[in-house]
């Protein structure tokens, strides 16, 4: 029979599957503001685990820094800088 | 208390979360955009700072009841409640850490984001590759 304990680790190996998902994308991904997305999705996942992990604290501070503040920072920089990462000579 | 299981979907996010360091790493010294080199910072320091969690967590006590986080509910704790305590609480140190890693971390990204837009001025790019070109 399936414990608590189990299922608990469960969604946390689920979590970190997501968040390595979300960086990957985000790393690949040619286009910043799509990127800036998956990195929020990654953020997510990251709460999540902060939560699980028993850390509810962290996630008070990390939720609008990471999932807030990052994206609207970074979609500044991309709105005055350009939204292609270089791929052209 | 825990079995093979646990001990196996534990290592899945462990391990996802280091092979996160790996690929931000590789964002961080491979990509040419200097906002794709931000984004890759933010993600590798916040995975440090999920690897500082991990270090603090600990085993269930029993199966069905998880660890409780270090707060205490008691304002006049005793030292027997305190012992009680300690056997089911997550350590708080490393929260306390990544509490103002977190916080430093929004200082750090602000004043790059501050440095690309000072880099666009001068230059007119941000690709590291054409803005070495331009160097001399």
């Amino acid at each position: 029979m399936l414990s608590m304990e189990t299922l608990t680790y469960g969604i946390l190996a689920l979590l970190g599957v997501i968040s390595l998902l979300g960086t990957y994308l985000a790393i690949i991904e040619k286009d910043l503001v799509k990127a800036v997305i998956f990195s929020a999705l990654q953020s997510t996942a990251y709460a999540f685990i902060f939560y699980i992990l028993m850390a509810p604290d962290i996630v008070l501070v990390y939720v609008p820094v990471a999932v807030g503040l990052y994206p609207a920072i970074v979609l500044f920089l991309i709105k005055k800088t350009g939204r292609l990462d270089g791929d052209e000579p | 208390m825990s079995t093979e299981l646990d001990v196996f979907l534990f290592g899945i996010m462990t391990y996802a979360i280091i092979m996160n360091l790996g690929v931000s790493l590789y964002g961080v010294f491979r990509r040419p955009s200097i906002t794709k080199k931000i984004i890759a910072l933010t993600i590798f320091s916040d995975s440090a700072n999920v690897l500082a969690i991990i270090v603090g967590y600990r085993g269930w006590p029993n199966p069905w009841h998880s660890p409780i986080p270090p707060i205490l509910l008691n304002r006049h704790p005793t030292p027997q409640y305190i012992s009680e305590f300690a056997k089911v609480a997550v350590d708080p140190l490393p929260q306390a850490l990544v509490l103002t890693a977190v916080v430093i971390g929004l200082a750090v990204t602000v004043f790059l984001v501050f440095l690309a837009l000072q880099l666009y001025r001068l230059y007119g790019t941000v690709d590291v590759r054409k803005v070495r070109r331009l160097r001399g």
